[in-house]
């Protein structure tokens, strides 16, 4: 087992600075994309980080799967945290929203990924790539989605999850994603 | 014959499922190694999106946050462990002094105590007031984690010993007797499963209740 993933399963302080030390930017980020408030997305990294620290249960792999892992449980918690709170309303999440809604092209930040990404998400049909980005870039839930494109929900929910197949496929034939 | 998770698969990376369709897909993972795998492959596919955010980052705080958040279940073991070597010695050097040994378990009750402001102070939590169960019922409140990893029960004027059962996703739950010093009793608890209720008893008879909302 890879050292980091051993030292955080056995929930060593040493995995868990290393975890935070090597993530805690990205961890960040996927929380702030839902979260405008900084304190308030601090918060959810913290209590997703924490949840998982106490009960690391849940992963058997390597360190890029655990990372996967805990970004997951970091946007769940930011989401979770915003329908809690009933805060989930436009001006918020068009607030925390750092890409337009409506954009199929993320922002760039990591030019290798992001290259691979988005000539990923360009091989895929259109109406998978336009669920896939609001549901992920928009942070709109399933059934806003289908509001939006006037579409049924379980064609939209067939749509992300297609559109999600696919990009692994794409992604791990270019060295993208590892599982 | 196992019913799998289906397009939820992919869907639960996203966070767009709702509460309970998200909760199914972490119990079912827990079991089916072939879902488990249909997840992280959308996970590893959620991270490459992720990694096109743009990179933000956090306020020296968390990094401070998270390690005394890590710090008191160590501590707390350590705790337990000082304090059961410190009652011995304390209770020869007591026995030498002729002091009671009502001084010593104060001492541990504050340790207690100390343990679990400790474990407030780095979390973030809920409260709920108890409801009263019975012609003879209790004052109580309960504080637990937003992320459910402890839950503080405090009672007051208890009259007697008072017992706490939890259930918890998994069943039934003994949590043991809440600790009495004067005016109040409490319970520290880091339950293993999330609990979502707990009743107290006196003497088998329910006294107070209360649903824990996360």
């Amino acid at each position: 087992m890879d050292q980091l993933v051993d030292d955080f399963a056995a929930r060593r302080p040493s995995g868990l600075e290393q975890v935070y030390a090597l993530w805690s930017r990205l961890f960040f980020s996927v929380a702030r994309h839902v979260i405008a408030d900084s304190g308030q997305a601090e918060d959810c990294v913290h209590d997703a980080l924490m949840r998982v620290w106490r009960n690391p249960n849940r992963f058997e792999g390597n360190r890029e799967m655990l990372k996967a892992y805990l970004i997951t449980c970091v946007r769940n918690e930011s989401l979770g945290m915003v329908r809690r709170e009933g805060r989930r309303d436009a001006r918020e999440l068009k607030a925390a929203r750092l890409a337009p809604v409506t954009s199929v092209d993320p922002p760039v930040v990591d030019p290798v990924e992001t290259q691979r990404l988005q000539a990923a998400l360009g091989r895929l049909p259109e109406e998978q790539r336009r669920a896939l980005t609001l549901a992920y870039y928009g942070n709109k839930t399933h059934v806003e989605i289908a509001q939006e494109l006037s579409v049924p929900l379980g064609t939209i929910k067939s749509r992300i999850s297609m559109a999600m197949r696919k990009l692994h496929t794409e992604l791990a034939s270019s060295g993208g994603t590892r599982s | 014959m196992i019913e799998h998770l289906g397009e939820d698969a992919e869907l639960y990376p996203l966070g767009i499922l709702d509460d309970d369709a998200a909760r199914n897909v972490e119990r079912h993972v827990a079991f089916c190694s072939e879902c488990a795998e249909r997840v992280a492959q959308a996970e590893a596919v959620a991270a490459s999106l992720a990694a096109a955010l743009p990179l933000a980052t956090p306020s020296p705080t968390l990094e401070r946050r998270l390690r005394e958040s890590a710090r008191p279940q160590l501590g707390a073991r350590k705790l337990s462990a000082n304090v059961f070597r410190f009652a011995i010695a304390a209770a020869f050097v007591l026995a030498f002094l002729g002091l009671g040994l009502q001084t010593l378990l104060l001492r541990q009750r504050l340790a207690a105590e100390d343990v679990a402001l400790v474990t407030m102070v780095h979390s973030h939590f809920n409260h709920v007031s108890m409801n009263p169960e019975s012609a003879n019922p209790v004052a109580a409140k309960i504080l637990y984690a937003r992320d459910g990893s402890w839950i503080y029960i405090i009672a007051d004027k208890p009259v007697g010993a008072l017992h706490a059962i939890a259930r918890t996703t998994a069943g039934v739950a003994d949590l043991g007797v809440l600790g009495s010093a004067g005016e109040t009793a409490t319970l520290l608890v880091h339950p293993r499963e999330r609990i979502q209720s707990i009743v107290l008893q006196r003497a088998g008879t329910n006294v107070a209740s209360a649903k824990l909302a996360y």
